[in-house]
């Protein structure tokens, strides 16, 4: 009874039947997801669609569409697939162990042997000799695609052993990829940071703006910290141009380089786990806060995204929130006036900062306009200067320690499935033997994958070729 | 740009005179115009890779972006592939009545898009755009030659009078049709696969993810499982015959909506390589 339950769910998993409507599902539900805007319904093209589509919007919010492939009904379909493709994998490997011994006994069967067990045989003339009756067998045989080679009186064709692993080391290597998606999920970081050039920021999940992060990710053992150490405008290499372009490094817990190097697509920076992206780019301003005597009370460095949207061409990323001297909490937003030149933005030869100040309340308390080095004198009698008026480099920040096994475990299917389309499985042995109706041929025949013709025309065409009735299987 | 385009008309003649050969030498069993439309086919290539090549210099990259490059691309291995399976293996020759006019059609369509050169973006440089658009190319050439075979087969099997049976003796028997068929499903399937996992490693290392769900990302997953369930109804529920053949030939143009419609129908990070300014 005990026994019988995994059984039961192995023939399940193992059905043809299954696996086929698992992938019709995977497949059309992905279908179906194209067309539907993914994400949270609170995005502005989810919310637009969901208005213009209000009779199907019901039923794709019921069934789940607009988080296609994160929903609970795809999932489960994913890891019954994969749980079928890992019951396949084993059926697969049970045949081809099988067929790899079939093939390993032929590999050292003589005429004898043949004669003692063959599955095809067929009556000649007595008149042929042995060595003619081969001779004619292997010329029939070549004319069909199967070359054979002789070993005393057998005509022998048998594919190497490793022929029949193509299927299961396949479907092996697809369970494998599965299962390293799943650790993936959850072992990877994946996050966005702002750093300005010059700038040190620990790898650490407050660093991050946007951070998603897997349940057994393990940031206490993190020890790093990512540095902005250059910022080109305007790079190129060869004929191509890379655009604006930092120059990051990552340091080791003890503030040493471990690789350091400009990052743009196609060229990221990676070590170990890590990979770290520029995705965008945008200003960073570094404001200092005086007392009246003149002496620093604090320092933070403003980062500044670059938006058409504003009528300023720029927008902070998070106001500042600074205090003067007294304790009292001001509120700073810091932008860079853009120009426009033929309706695009760019960046003014000069630039200089629009430096608004709000108290906590909101209300506006200072509005000017200055260059790096500039002070502004706040009602309080601080001053807040602008020490420096640079770039920032926001970075895509990921670590995967999966991704080198996920590229074995597609390495892995890739052979797999070339082995499959290439490799040709098959066992062909040829003799004469003697009977008590005179002599006859006999063969041995298993034609698996990859064979230019099949059982049928073989008989036909040998039956042809000896001018006799067509060749009696031998159960 | 003049002697490129003078080249690709030239090209695009021979095929579309490679295809009315076929259509001329099946439809009437002359077997000596299907072996003409063979090498007209062929020879058409020799100006379409001239074409491309003079372009090639000129741009500094292959053809990999904008409609009209990426059709091109495709066609030339549609078309390679076909004729050298013909002059392989002679018997399949006629499978050319329905092969050519699917590269006539993408040529055709080639040729009335934009042919201005569109610069790599820094998202597409890359060593592995090569090798992500070969490996698409391969699978799409070998999921025609599918095609092409399956409807030989159809048409083959659906004549009641016995006409196109005739007309297409020259085939191999229908079993081995089918066979081939199969065989040039699991080519495709492998090179799609193997498009698949280049570009996963190469989104990877230009956007620091391999899999993003992107619609077109989405289609090409969509189209191997597509192929998928043609080997498992193939292999594991012993399907043949007709609704086989069918399978094949219904799965060819999804396949080519994967490569060149998707970009169109949906904004994807990918857009870039057909000229949207999105990608």
């Amino acid at each position: 009874m005990i026994r019988s339950v995994p059984r039961k769910i192995a023939t399940v998993l193992g059905s043809a039947r299954l696996a086929i409507w698992l992938l019709m599902f995977v497949g059309a539900w992905s279908m179906l997801a194209t067309f539907v805007p993914q994400g949270d319904s609170s995005l502005p093209e989810v919310a637009a669609w969901a208005v213009a589509h209000p009779v199907i919007e019901s039923a794709v919010r019921l069934l789940g569409l607009h988080a296609a492939f994160s929903t609970l009904l795809f999932r489960v379909a994913v890891v019954a697939l994969a749980a079928a493709t890992a019951t396949c994998a084993w059926r697969r490997t049970k045949v081809a162990i099988v067929r790899m011994r079939t093939l390993r006994t032929a590999a050292g069967a003589d005429a004898e042997s043949l004669t003692a067990e063959h599955d095809l045989e067929m009556t000649i003339r007595p008149s042929l000799s042995d060595a003619d009756a081969l001779s004619k067998a292997a010329g029939v045989l070549a004319a069909v695609g199967i070359r054979t080679r002789q070993r005393g009186t057998l005509l022998f064709s048998v594919s190497p052993g490793w022929t029949v692993w193509g299927s299961p080391v396949f479907h092996g290597g697809l369970v494998a990829l599965i299962l390293v998606l799943l650790l993936s999920g959850f072992l990877r970081s994946e996050g966005l940071m702002g750093v300005a050039v010059g700038d040190t920021v620990p790898d650490a999940p407050e660093s991050y703006g946007v951070l998603e992060s897997g349940v057994l990710r393990d940031w206490q053992n993190v020890q790093r910290s990512i540095r902005v150490d250059a910022f080109d405008t305007e790079y190129r290499t060869g004929s191509i141009d890379r655009g604006p372009v930092p120059t990051v490094s990552v340091l080791d817990g003890a503030g040493n380089v471990i690789k350091s190097q400009r990052v743009y697509p196609n060229n990221p920076l990676q070590t170990g786990s890590l990979t770290v992206h520029a995705t965008e780019f945008g200003f960073a301003a570094t404001l200092a806060v005086l007392d009246k005597g003149g002496v620093e009370r604090g320092r933070a460095i403003q980062l500044i995204d670059i938006s058409e949207e504003t009528s300023g061409g720029t927008v902070p990323v998070e106001p500042l929130s600074l205090a003067d001297d007294k304790g009292n909490r001001l509120v700073v937003a810091v932008t860079v006036p853009m120009e426009r030149r033929g309706g695009e933005l760019s960046v003014p030869q000069e630039r200089v900062a629009r430096v608004e100040v709000f108290a906590a309340d909101g209300t506006p308390v200072l509005d000017e306009v200055i260059a790096p080095a500039g002070e502004i004198v706040l009602p309080t009698g601080s001053t807040l200067r602008l020490d420096e008026l640079g770039y920032y480099a926001r970075l895509s920040v990921v670590d995967d320690p999966a991704i080198p096994f996920l590229y074995a475990a597609l390495a892995v299917a890739g052979m797999g499935l070339t082995l499959v389309v290439a490799a040709r499985q098959q066992l062909v042995l040829v003799t004469v033997a003697e009977s008590v109706d005179g002599p006859m041929l006999v063969a041995k025949l298993r034609l698996w994958r990859n064979v230019p013709t099949n059982r049928t025309e073989i008989e036909r065409e040998l039956a042809e070729a000896f001018q006799t009735d067509e060749g009696e299987r031998v159960s | 740009m003049t002697t490129e385009i003078v080249l690709m008309w030239v090209a695009l003649t021979g095929f579309v005179v490679a295809t009315a050969m076929f259509v001329f030498g099946v439809t009437f069993a002359k077997e000596r115009f299907v072996r003409i439309a063979v090498i007209a086919a062929s020879l058409g290539l020799v100006p379409q890779i001239m074409a491309l090549g003079v372009r090639w210099a000129r741009v500094g990259h292959g053809p990999y972006i904008g409609y009209y490059e990426v059709a091109n691309g495709l066609t030339l291995f549609v078309v390679a592939f076909f004729v050298i399976a013909a002059w392989r293996n002679p018997r399949l020759s006629a499978a050319g009545i329905a092969i050519m006019p699917v590269a006539v059609l993408l040529l055709g369509g080639a040729m009335l898009a934009s042919k201005d050169s569109l610069p790599l973006t820094p998202n597409l440089a890359s060593y592995w755009l090569f090798i992500h658009v070969a490996f698409a190319n391969l699978a799409f050439a070998a999921f025609v030659a599918s095609f092409g075979l399956g409807v030989a087969y159809v048409l083959r099997k659906r004549s009641t009078s016995g006409k196109w049976a005739q007309r297409l003796q020259k085939l191999p028997a229908q079993d081995v049709v089918e066979e081939l068929t199969t065989r040039f499903v699991l080519a495709g399937f492998l090179f799609w696969g193997a498009m698949i996992a280049s570009g996963a490693i190469w989104a990877n290392q230009a956007w620091g993810r391999y899999w993003g769900w992107d619609p077109i990302e989405t289609w090409s997953l969509i189209v191997w499982v597509i192929y998928a369930v043609y080997l498992h109804v193939r292999f594991t529920l012993g399907w043949k015959g007709e609704r086989l053949a069918w399978f094949a030939i219904a799965a060819m143009p999804i396949s080519l909506f994967a490569l060149l419609g998707t970009p169109i129908v949906f904004n994807s990070i990918h857009g870039g390589y057909i000229g949207r300014a999105d990608g």
